[in-house]
């Protein structure tokens, strides 16, 4: 490197170690998308307005996503002379609190800590890494997010940053190839597809102009793998762009961040500016003859341009709708040249191979899949969150150890991985590896790591219905399997799931299925039946339930659910006519109410509104009859009790 | 390169698709989205093929063929999966007629397809007879849908110059958009919206004119399906007889493809694939040619007046006074819209025999006009346009005018001749370079119009010159060495009008163009816009009150009508004229108030007239209206009646209901139509009936089938029915009355032939019942059905067709909408 940029390296660690031996304390404030939603800001707001009036001396970082979503918002806090202390569930008041009973005070507020994140004692406080959630996992890729402000390039620097494209301009790219081929890294953007072979075709193909494109547009719902990354970490995004783009001899590359996500942009942004200042982007990268700029280009709002040509259309000012392959974008992608497009975390993984070597990276992982994998564990789980493990990790450690299982004590029914096109994963499976061949073998895929974990309460039709629904509207229109086909079935779902459904529908079902796989374009059309057919492989059941019996067993599908009064429970104390919004309960005071069925609209208010002791509210499902209905948030109960 | 399909070793050209190397080695896959013109688009999957090492089922229209490839085109697998993806693709396009199980017999009954506002199925598409989608699904075998279909009610398009759009058939194969991208260069439409909302449109609800469309037709070319219409043409069906030459409107020398049906021109192409022809080519010309005030017979002034003719007359009677002006004081102007074959002998004329060095041939601007003075001291003059001022021509003793339509010169000529001229004729013309285009003769002239190399040389003759003996304007090519000439099919550019219509030409042979071609006068010439105001004067006592599309292609009118809804009963029907001009159209009356003085009519648009109706709006008033006519059905206590009606008749049997419940009969009213989406007045009907069936033709909804099946159904139960009444087009109500003739129950049928004056008189409404002639107007319309000879109903309710087709090309905007209807915020 540069002696310039060695010089700014030494600097950066100092500067890192200064914050690491700071007197005074610093708050380190998890306030990226999801700790924002949890309510990030009031805390900043909080704290920093308390610093500033009570005029303390302390600093506040805004950091990225630390991975237990579920316990957010999370405030890292460093005093001098302790371990750092991790806390959870951190609202503006707690924060204060904190402030003056532990920073200022000698109280670790023990009750809202999560655990201590470096060496040292804490009565009372166990290690971070010892906590069921984290104990798991290898955070390889997510190594930096909520640890570094995000905005700082000289925490990235400190910490080993652009290490990995220095080595590979060092080693070239030939050899820079070889190391990604040993390492076995795949695709991790869903397809799985070996990342070295992809630069290979690219390598090959005729031309000088070729272009490298990052896949940012993350447009599984219920996905936060890469937003988080880029929020939390954006230049080890950045450093695999300069080692792929080194490896493939591209000039130009593109990032294609999807719109939705405006502080993943402004972090590219401020990162691309920062990698310009340090000669990191430009021309002639660090004396090395190898020029490298990076554009950024937001997407518009469609799922479909996560699609590979469908993006590359985007980025050329064209609709985004798929090409028929061949030709492959690595042979002739945008604007007709070899291009290579890779998801985010794919290039997340780059500096680490580089850096540690292909043999450090393949120790984690099974034999076919190599390395670690971000999932983005949600639904009916105890710990929500960002979580990374090797591949090869069962489903139940995930689910079961990290994850702490399904709460309240209900049954877990099935995993969903893949998003709208992947598939379920029943309970049974529960010792299935998480590898790219284990779960196609389960019919599913394991996509770019969303993982939706259902439990008993969960209506498998319902969630097929679901996710048709979001791919039907998705659907770009230019195939008539996808376009027509996911119309089509979910027309016959909604059916079921309003009671309409037959027998003779669940085989017109597949047949349109297979048509729309068989038939369609473009990995949307071809995968967009996988829910349907996951769920109708492994809980056929729960359709027949829907058919035959005119029920649905979970209590999901409204259309075939009634609500009505248990008169021997009723005190007609009139909670529930009272939040009905269609006034459909009657009833005089102190006598048993009854609700019109022809009135009522199935919105589930006055089941919530009935005093748990009467509980005389209840749900009839054809036969079935169920009284109680889910608790309120577990983490809205858990501060309640903190708070006194 | 070689490679496999079907075991069949084939050889392929490099760059070839495996679909072209098919095609070349006569193996055929089905496609619909491909076309020669276009790249491959990949959207229709219908060409799917199995090639070994490639995943899935790859399309073969964008598969490069490779050494040693192995395609399999036609297995089980390929079939089935192809028959499904065009069942999904019928989904979102009216398809019950595919699945009909009466198909055969109705396309035996009324082979051509019948001129519908929205289409509703095949046999009411004007794509019938040419289209790529049937043959498909007869190949495929395509029997039923997997789900009820969709119709997306999109509002036709019928006000843009000369096309027509109803988004509802199309199958987004994207021809449109690519071809009009190719030939253009610009995406002036473009698929819009996602999913199902997935639509062809222009970009922000655009009209075609502001999103820069220049009406080269292209799209409506490429269309496999009736969605685009060439509103001219589109009812035709296949042409009879297909002839390529040049069009003539200028210089350009686009070659054509002309196609005739009898002996009418109707419809003009590109000849060559990978350029447009600009709106004049594309769109002008049998709308010109076959303009209603062409001149078609020789007149010859009698004293004030222009008395109409022979041939024989009129050269024999014009040479005679020509003989008079030889010499200088004769002049003969032409311009180049005449053949050079035409010009040969106008020249010859003129110097051999009129001895004139007075020979002009003008070369139009780039506009067309053509114009000209006379040389001082022309005291005779022979004219083959309209290319000289009024004052020059008072100064004449003696005007010849050969010409296709009337112009001043015409009105005060001496010998006003009809001319055939451009596709109606043979001969040679030159292009912007000098090179010889032919001209072939695609169609007859009107009336008694000749070609102009005939009507000098008989002229010539008369006056007793010799060397004009030509028959054929092949022969004046021989002798005037005229050879050589070729269509000029490998054109690289476009013609400049073509991608800009601000530049096409206004005048043709003296003729403003767009004065018998009235969608021109909608778009813009030089950046203005000649917009013109209709004023359609509509006087009436019949207003409407209320108008409302039941379902697609079904609108329910309510008229206010006192005299008629006092005295209706039901079976009864009324004549109606929209305005002075229009055509008398019966329609049944659905219902009536004689308290607030209204009647109801539920009406198909179904040709010229219905669609006059449909147009108008809410307190429009139509001229006429009398009623009510008919014989009121008998209504007694029978028993058991069924009620059988599709299309209007399920309106029309609604009083009827009514009346046989009141009457003490048990009602049972079975409705048919071809898919879910056009079932109406549910509940009405409901109301009236102890029963209520209904029945779909693709099974989307009720029973699958006709009304007969379900009355079949029960007859052959054992039911009682004591009486069947059929409301329906012929067809329906033909089926209907084969099928109860073997139960023996009494069926009387609604007969709708075409009707003039109602009351018995003029016998245009002829039937034939039994062996005998009955009138619909006075002694129906209902008769028994089992006596009816449907055949001869059928050929008389066809027998004006031809002229309704053509009247419907010509009469753009048939409706009150004035042509100024574009707010020239157009970027042209």
């Amino acid at each position: 490197m540069t002696s310039s940029l060695q010089q700014i390296f030494a600097e950066a660690k100092t500067k890192w170690r200064r914050l690491q031996e700071s007197e005074i304390p610093v708050f380190f404030v998890g306030a990226a998308t999801c700790g924002r939603a949890a309510g990030a800001a009031e805390v900043l707001q909080s704290l920093r307005g308390h610093i500033k009036a009570k005029k303390v001396k302390a600093r506040v970082i805004e950091v990225g996503c630390l991975g237990p979503c579920s316990f957010e918002p999370l405030v890292i806090v460093h005093k001098s002379g302790a371990p750092r202390v991790c806390y959870a569930n951190i609202g503006p008041d707690e924060i204060i609190h904190i402030l003056e009973n532990y920073v200022l005070g000698d109280d670790p507020c023990t009750k809202w800590a999560l655990g201590t994140m470096t060496p040292g004692q804490l009565d009372g406080i166990k290690d971070f890494n010892e906590h069921p959630m984290m104990r798991r996992q290898v955070r390889n890729i997510l190594r930096n997010c909520g640890l570094i402000d995000p905005e700082n390039v000289h925490h990235y620097l400190a910490r080993e940053g652009y290490r990995g494209f220095l080595k590979a301009l060092e080693i070239g790219p030939d050899e820079t190839l070889e190391q990604v081929k040993s390492a076995g890294l795949r695709g991790r953007g869903g397809a799985g597809f070996p990342t070295w072979r992809k630069w290979q075709f690219c390598r090959d193909a005729a031309g000088k102009t070729k272009y490298l494109i990052c896949n940012a547009d993350e447009g599984d719902p219920g996905a936060f793998m890469n937003r988080s990354l880029i929020e939390g970490d954006p230049h080890a995004v950045l450093e695999g762009m300069l080692i792929a783009a080194f490896t493939l001899g591209v000039s130009q590359g593109y990032i294609y961040c999807r719109a939705e996500y405006p502080l993943a942009i402004h972090r590219l942004e401020t990162a691309l500016s920062q990698m310009r200042e340090l000669g990191l982007l430009g021309e002639n990268i660090q004396g090395s003859g190898f020029s490298f700029d990076l554009t950024i280009k937001k997407g518009a709002g469609a799922f479909v341009c996560g699609e590979e040509t469908a993006l590359i259309a985007s980025i050329e000012g064209r609709r985004g709708m798929p090409q028929p392959r061949p030709p492959f974008p690595a042979v002739s992608g945008l604007f007709e040249k070899p291009t290579v497009i890779q998801n985010v975390e794919t290039l997340g993984n780059l500096p680490l191979i580089l850096r540690n070597g292909a043999g450090w990276y393949t120790q984690y992982g099974s034999d076919s899949s190599k390395g670690t994998k971000t999932f983005a564990l949600a639904g009916k789980i105890e710990r929500t969150g960002l979580v990374e493990v090797p591949l090869g990790t069962t489903l139940a450690t995930i689910i079961e150890q990290i994850g702490g299982g399904v709460p309240d004590g209900k049954a877990l029914k099935a995993v969903q991985t893949g998003g709208p096109s992947g598939g379920c994963i029943p309970a049974e499976k529960m010792d299935l590896p998480v590898d790219y061949e284990a779960l196609a073998e389960a019919g599913c895929i394991m996509g770019s790591g969303g993982m939706i974990v259902l439990d008993e309460d969960s209506c498998m039709v319902d969630i097929a219905r679901y996710f048709l629904s979001f791919t039907q509207a998705e659907s770009c229109g230019k195939c008539s399997p996808c376009r027509v086909g996911t119309r089509a079935m979910l027309s016959i779902l909604e059916r079921i799931a309003a009671g309409e459904g037959q027998m003779a529908d669940l085989e017109k079902l597949e047949q349109i299925a297979r048509t729309v796989k068989d038939g369609s374009l473009c990995g949307l059309g071809q995968t967009a039946p996988n829910p349907v057919l996951t769920t109708l492989r492994y809980f056929r059941d729960e359709y027949v339930e829907h058919i035959e019996k005119g029920r649905c067993p979970a209590f999901v599908c409204s259309a075939m659910i009634s609500y009505h009064i248990d008169r021997d429970r009723c005190s007609g104390c009139g909670a529930c006519a009272r939040v009905c919004p269609v006034e459909a309960i009657s009833g005089e005071k102190k006598k048993p109410h009854v609700i019109s069925q022809e009135i009522c609209i199935r919105c589930g208010a006055c089941l919530g509104a009935c005093p748990s002791r009467f509980a005389a509210v209840y749900r009839r499902s054809g036969e079935l009859i169920r009284y109680e209905q889910r608790k309120n948030s577990r983490k809205q109960q858990k501060n309640k009790d903190q708070l006194t | 390169m070689k490679l496999t399909i079907d075991g069949k070793s084939v050889t392929a050209k490099k760059g070839q698709t495996v679909l072209e190397c098919a095609k070349e080695n006569n193996i055929s896959i089905p496609n619909l989205c491909t076309h020669s013109s276009l790249s491959p688009f990949g959207a229709c999957r219908m060409c799917v093929v199995e090639i070994d090492g490639m995943r899935g089922y790859p399309t073969s229209c964008t598969t490069p063929a490779a050494e040693a490839m192995v395609v399999r085109t036609d297995t089980e697998e390929l079939r089935n999966l192809r028959r499904n993806i065009l069942a999904l693709i019928m989904l979102e396009h009216p398809s019950a007629c595919l699945v009909c199980g009466r198909r055969e017999l109705c396309e035996q009954f009324r082979p051509d397809a019948e001129r519908a506002g929205s289409t509703t199925g095949c046999h009411t598409c004007n794509n019938k007879e040419v289209c790529d989608v049937r043959v498909l699904a007869d190949d495929l075998g395509l029997k039923d849908l997997p789900v009820p279909p969709v119709y997306h009610e999109r509002p036709l398009e019928r006000s843009e110059p000369f096309m027509d759009r109803d988004l509802n058939l199309c199958i987004l194969c994207g021809r449109c958009v690519r071809i009009c991208k190719y030939h253009q260069g610009k995406s002036v439409i473009d698929f819009v919206g996602r999913g199902s909302e997935t639509r062809i449109g222009q970009a922000f609800g655009r009209s075609l004119l502001e999103a820069g469309c220049q009406f080269c037709g292209s799209c409506v070319d490429v269309c496999p399906t009736g969605s685009l219409a060439d509103r001219y043409a589109k009812w035709h069906g296949r042409a009879e007889d297909v002839t390529e030459s040049t069009c003539i409107f200028c210089d350009q020398a686009c070659a054509l493809a002309l196609a005739a049906a009898g002996d009418k021109l109707i419809t003009a192409q590109a000849l060559n694939e990978s350029v447009p022809l600009c709106v004049l080519g594309r769109f002008a010309i049998p709308e010109f040619l076959n303009g209603g005030d062409r001149l078609v017979a020789p007149h010859i002034r009698v004293g004030e007046v222009l008395r109409q003719v022979e041939w024989q007359e009129a050269i024999e009677m014009t040479a005679l006074k020509l003989s008079e002006f030889t010499g200088d004081n004769f002049a003969l102007v032409c311009d180049a819209t005449s053949t050079l074959e035409d010009r040969y002998v106008l020249k010859k004329f003129t110097s051999e025999v009129m001895k004139s060095k007075n020979y002009i041939e003008i070369e139009p601007d780039a506009r067309g006009v053509s114009r000209c003075s006379l040389p001082k001291g022309t005291k005779a003059a022979l004219l083959t346009g309209n290319f000289v001022d009024t004052a020059d021509l008072e100064k004449l003793e003696f005007l010849i005018v050969q010409d296709c339509y009337p112009t001043p010169a015409s009105e005060r000529a001496n010998a006003a001749l009809p001319a055939a001229v451009f596709a109606e004729v043979d001969g040679t013309v030159l292009d912007l370079s000098g090179q010889k285009r032919p001209l072939r003769k695609a169609c007859e002239p009107p009336g008694l119009a000749k070609p102009e190399w005939w009507i000098i040389s008989r002229l010539a003759q008369a006056m007793g010159a010799k060397g004009f003996d030509y028959e054929s304007a092949g022969s004046i090519s021989q002798e005037a060495g005229i050879a050589d000439a070729g269509l000029w099919i490998d054109r690289e550019e476009a013609p400049p009008a073509a991608l800009n219509l601000n530049l096409r030409r206004t005048y043709f042979r003296g003729h403003r163009i767009d004065e018998k071609v009235r969608g021109l006068r909608e778009l813009p010439v030089d950046g203005t816009c000649a917009l013109d105001e209709v004023e359609v004067k509509r006087e009436g006592a019949f207003q409407i009150l209320r108008k409302n599309e039941l379902a697609p292609n079904v609108h329910e009118i309510v008229i206010s009508a006192p005299e008629v809804a006092k005295k209706a009963l039901p079976g009864q029907f009324i004549i109606l004229m929209v305005d002075e001009q229009s055509e008398r159209v019966p329609y049944t009356l659905s219902g009536w108030d004689a308290e607030k003085g209204t009647i109801t009519l539920v009406v198909l648009e179904k040709g010229q007239s219905s669609r006059k109706l449909v147009l108008l709006d809410v307190n429009d008033k139509l001229a006429h209206v009398v009623g009510p006519l008919g014989v009121p059905l008998e209504i007694e206590n029978y028993g058991t009646v069924a009620l059988a009606a599709g299309c209007y008749g399920i309106a029309a049997i609604a009083p009827i209901a009514k009346a046989m419940k009141e009457a003490g009969n048990r009602v049972i009213a079975i409705s048919e139509a071809r898919s879910h989406y056009l079932h109406y007045y549910k509940d009405k009907l409901r109301d009236f009936c102890d029963q209520f069936i209904q029945t779909t033709i693709d099974g989307s909804m009720g029973i699958k089938g006709h009304a007969i099946d379900a009355l079949t159904q029960k007859l052959s139960d054992g039911e009682k029915i004591d009486r069947v009444i059929a409301v329906g087009c012929p067809f329906m109500m033909m089926v209907t009355a084969n099928e109860t003739r073997a139960y023996g129950v009494k069926t009387l049928a609604a007969l709708n032939p075409i009707m003039l004056d109602g009351t018995g008189m003029c016998g245009a409404c002829r039937v034939s019942v039994g062996e005998k002639m009955k009138f619909a107007c006075v002694d129906g319309p209902f008769f028994d059905a089992h006596l009816i000879d449907w055949d001869e109903l059928r050929d008389r309710r066809a027998a004006y067709s031809a002229e309704e087709i053509h009247s419907l090309g010509r009469t753009e905007s048939v409706a009150a909408a004035p042509l100024s209807r574009h707010k020239c915020s157009c970027p042209h």
